[in-house]
């Protein structure tokens, strides 16, 4: 937030000089531009905020969050990241925190991860292909590229789903178009989203999520700066730093793939609280075959997950219960755009939908 | 606002140019009033005692002078220029001693004036370090220069006060109080150092609760009383603003009170004045032309009073002062 | 006071040295990298000075430049020599700032020349997880360390405004510690995320950002925009009340 005030200041001359509308689209063909952007190459800043409506931890100002208070605060807090990619073997992502930095660098067969305030480095060597998917589960670093985002929610493009235009506007000094999705039932939680895409590449610049009845963005990921350039070859080259803490990471033979499960794959993951480091053994597997299923297809899907899937250290974890509230039934997490419910029987329940939903679902089996 | 007086009458160097000129000059804290209203006029070339107890104002007057603090109303006038809108003109042809020597504690004497001097932008640096030396010669600190003013004695302090008035040659010399903390030496060099300032054109303006010190060195005084500019002129048109006096050296004192009563006079006996053989001192103002001094002495005689030394004086300035200023220890307020 | 700047990463350095092996993620940032790296001495010093004893010593400076003269009568012999209201103010502003630059510099070169002293010295490690040689590492120390001072710019004009309301220099110097403090505080308030991009202090530990892989501009010139305006706010504060202000003093 504070950096895109900076660039706000920065960007203004810039933005005076370059502010040429781009031509008028259809939403469906806004759709096609998305459909045929044909982006490997760039370099950017992406900023993500999020007003969930939960309760933030104060900064103690002398060092990033450590350990299991991360991910509350990815959820809470703003954050700043810095996308580099150059085809589709070379990758960085740097979430930058404060006096802090967690580094996620692909290159070819190699994958590296650094966080430099435990100064430890998991190195993962990736088979030729077929890894793509499952990737992010190891990712230490959970601020998604718009691009992804922007994906995920026009595949739910169908019967379930308005989608209008909004007007033009500029995102990371570069014209965009408006794709607004609303969810045509009432029963979730969503408002609707708003999918800003580059006028010119049809490259997804940025995700808002708004929440039913809430006018600040509950979800907010955006390029604040970027450039199409290939970004420098020695970005992409990385060295485990003297003195760290090198794991290597060893990943199954074959990609675990679900192909009954509604949603892909890859956001399969998320629902095990993003950011914290999976311990080899995980990726492994066993997790992965705890039954999870999907009631229903559109916006009020909710999601179960079969008791045992989520640790009970997890949820004992300070800074889980201290966002977690008793509720009749068990416990639940509220936010402005998604609920989690745990029962009692330790069965876990999820969707972009409003308690009730979930405890009804619970009660039903 | 009232018109400047800068623009009127200060053109030329003629005698009746002025070094200083207020008019209706106020200033107030608050509720306070501290200045409330006058017109000073002090001549180019005149040393002129600014007299006034404790409170009456005198500070706070300077301040405004110099440009320190601005007046609730009123004008001023320094050198023939506005103040404080030409403070930068003004100021460079002023040396100033204002209620008391203020230093660095941790520097020399030298290098505190070094310091001053060069916060005026404009004072050449290349005849600072000689004209630093001189200021100190002048007021007999050249020994102590190098020592830091924290181990300088009070005396000490005010001279480098005055030394850091006379940095550069100076037009208006505004010196509050300058005696103050002096031994009588340095108070005798004060009175010389006055002097030969006025030898060479300067105008001294000199504030004082010390009569005496004004009676010596002046030749123009105002006298200040809660705020107000009870007088001021010549010393001579102020002692002749004041009522003459007769005085009466006789040892039959009651029986020349008696006397002098009856001729329609307001006779003391005179306590300040031993009684000796030759009797003590009677003396009374004399009211507005109440015939001539010598029927008084006719009248004395005849009523058997033993006069030993009549004289009929002109007022004195500590009669004038007491009678404008009241002569109790209150501060007026 | 520039002594006790430099005696803090004298003091990191020697304790560590004393001291047995430190666990990485306990205490300041950085500070478990010592042993193996002296540059990182002179970064954890500068992470441990920034939210106190940089605010601190500044705000005594800034506090103290027209109060601690006022305090001592010769603010009124300097007006009469006369030096100008508005020069003063830029003079008086100007000599902080040295200070502020003199203040992170000691902090900077005393740390590394401790660190350089009692630890082995080599590429470092940045915390994108790169590694660049001394040479550059000292290079962006020493950007670190102009990064800090321009962080305190903006601050050193509110305690020149600060030092202008008062004829006492301790006064001036606690509001002006004090508000830094309370800058600090109101940051780390979530509650008032709206407020933060506005406070003096809230980009003092993004001098982090150039100790990554490349280098992110972004945040210096952020902070050097806000500082630019509280510079502009509280400069022109501090003119309007000194310029009329009566010296009584
Ligand atoms: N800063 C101030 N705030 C309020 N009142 C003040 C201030 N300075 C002076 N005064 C008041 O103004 C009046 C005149 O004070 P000033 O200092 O001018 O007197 P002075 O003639 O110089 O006295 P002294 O002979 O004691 O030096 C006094 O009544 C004093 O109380
Ligand atoms: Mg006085």
């Amino acid at each position: 937030m504070p950096a895109v005030i900076g660039l706000g200041v920065w960007a203004g001359p810039l933005q005076a000089t370059v502010a040429a509308k781009a031509p008028d689209r259809t939403p469906e063909q806004v759709l096609a531009l998305v459909a045929q952007s044909r982006v490997d190459a760039l370099s950017g800043t992406i900023e993500q905020t999020s007003d969930l409506g939960l309760p933030q931890l104060p900064k103690t100002g002398l060092g990033a969050t450590a350990g299991a208070a991360s991910w509350v605060d990815m959820l809470t807090a703003p954050h700043t990241a810095r996308v580099y990619l150059d085809g589709p073997t070379r990758m960085r992502v740097q979430v930058l925190d404060q006096l802090a930095e967690r580094d996620l660098v692909r290159s070819g067969p190699d994958l590296w991860t650094y966080n430099s305030s435990d100064n430890t480095v998991t190195h993962v060597t990736m088979p030729a292909r077929g890894f793509k998917k499952t990737l992010p589960s190891a990712l230490p670093a959970r601020v998604e590229s718009p691009d992804q985002l922007a994906r995920q929610f026009l595949s739910a493009v169908g019967p379930t789903t308005r989608v209008s235009e909004g007007p033009q506007s500029r995102m990371a000094g570069r014209a965009a178009y408006h794709l607004i999705l609303s969810p045509r039932t009432t029963d979730t939680l969503i408002g609707s989203v708003d999918i800003a895409v580059d006028a010119a590449t049809g490259l997804p610049l940025g995700v808002t999520v708004l929440a039913r009845g809430q006018e600040k963005p509950a979800l907010q990921v955006q390029f604040t700066q970027l450039s199409l350039a290939a970004p420098a070859a020695d970005v992409f080259r990385f060295v485990p730093p003297a003195g760290a803490h090198v794991q290597q990471l060893t990943l199954p033979q074959r990609p675990v793939a679900h192909p009954d499960a509604k949603l892909p794959n890859a956001r399969l993951p998320d629902a095990k609280l993003p950011g914290v480091r999976l311990p080899g053994h995980m990726i492994q597997g066993e997790t992965h075959r705890v039954p999870v299923t999907v009631a229903g297809t559109g916006w009020d899907a909710v999601i179960e997950a079969a008791a045992g899937t989520v640790s009970q250290q997890m949820l004992d974890n300070p800074a889980v219960a201290a966002m977690m509230h008793p509720v009749t039934g068990g416990r639940a997490l509220s936010t402005s755009v998604f609920t989690v419910f745990v029962a009692t029987d330790g069965r876990l329940f999820a969707g972009a939908v409003p308690l009730e939903r979930l405890q009804a679902a619970a009660a039903a089996r | 606002m009232s018109p400047s007086p800068g623009d009127t009458g200060t053109t030329g160097p003629g005698p009746a140019a002025l070094a200083v000129e207020t008019h209706g000059l106020v200033k107030r804290f608050g509720h306070q009033l501290a200045v409330g209203g006058i017109d000073l006029a002090v001549p180019q070339g005149s040393v002129f005692g600014f007299l006034g107890p404790n409170g009456s104002g005198k500070t706070t007057t300077i301040r405004m002078l110099l440009a320190l603090a601005a007046p609730t109303h009123g004008a001023v006038a320094v050198l023939g220029q506005d103040m404080p809108r030409s403070f930068r003109t003004v100021l460079p042809r002023v040396g100033a001693l204002v209620e008391g020597p203020a230093f660095y504690p941790f520097l020399s004497g030298r290098a505190n004036l070094h310091r001053l001097d060069a916060a005026d932008a404009n004072s050449p640096a290349g005849t600072r370090a000689a004209r630093v030396d001189a200021a100190l010669d002048r007021v007999g600190l050249t020994h102590a220069a190098g020592k830091k003013v924290r181990a300088y004695s009070l005396g000490m302090k005010q001279r480098l006060g005055i030394a850091n008035a006379l940095l550069a040659p100076r037009e208006l010399m505004v010196l509050d109080e300058p005696t103050n903390g002096l031994d009588p030496q340095g108070t005798r060099e004060v009175r010389s150092l006055v002097r030969s300032l006025a030898t060479e054109g300067t105008t001294v303006f000199v504030s004082s609760h010390l009569l005496a010190e004004v009676e010596q060195i002046c030749t123009h005084a105002g006298i200040m009383r809660a705020g107000l500019l009870v007088a001021q002129g010549t010393l001579a048109e102020l002692r002749r603003d004041g009522r003459e006096q007769v005085r009466v050296l006789t040892p039959d004192m009651a029986r020349a009170c008696g006397v002098l009563a009856r001729l329609g006079l307001v006779p003391e006996i005179a306590v300040s004045v031993p009684t000796d053989d030759d009797g003590g001192l009677v003396r009374a103002p004399v009211p507005e032309r109440r015939g001539e001094p010598a029927d008084i002495v006719a009248a004395l005689v005849a009523d058997g009073v033993r006069v030993r030394g009549f004289a009929v004086e002109a007022g004195s300035l500590e009669d004038r002062f007491v009678e404008l200023t009241g002569e109790g220890f209150e501060v007026v307020e | 006071m520039l002594a006790a700047l430099a005696a803090i990463p004298v003091l990191i350095a020697v304790v560590v040295r004393l001291s047995a092996h430190v666990p990485p993620g306990r205490g300041p940032v950085f500070l478990d990298r010592i042993t193996q790296n002296g540059m990182f001495v002179a970064a954890t010093a500068m992470v441990v000075a920034i939210p106190l004893f940089l605010p601190l010593t500044v705000g005594v400076v800034a506090g103290d430049t027209v109060a601690g003269e006022a305090g001592m009568g010769t603010l009124r012999y300097l007006l009469v020599a006369p030096a100008g209201r508005i020069r003063l103010l830029v003079v008086k502003y100007l000599g902080a700032v040295v200070f502020c630059v003199a203040a992170t510099l000691v902090i900077v070169l005393a740390g590394s020349a401790i660190g350089a002293l009692l630890f082995p010295v080599g590429p470092v490690t940045l915390l994108s997880g790169d590694t660049v040689g001394a040479g550059q590492a000292e290079w962006r120390l020493v950007l670190v360390a102009a990064y800090v001072t321009v962080s305190l710019a903006g601050f050193a004009a509110v305690g020149l405004f600060i030092s202008t309301l008062t004829d006492a220099p301790v006064g001036a110097m606690a509001a002006t510690v004090v508000l830094a403090i309370a800058s600090q505080v109101l940051d780390s308030l979530p509650q008032l995320a709206w407020l933060h991009p506005w406070l003096f202090s809230h980009y003092w530990f993004d001098f982090a950002d150039l100790l990554r892989q490349p280098v992110t501009w972004d945040s210096f010139g952020a902070n050097a925009v806000l500082q630019a305006g509280y510079l502009a706010v509280f400069g022109a504060l501090a003119y309007g009340r000194f310029a009329s202000k009566d010296v009584l003093s």
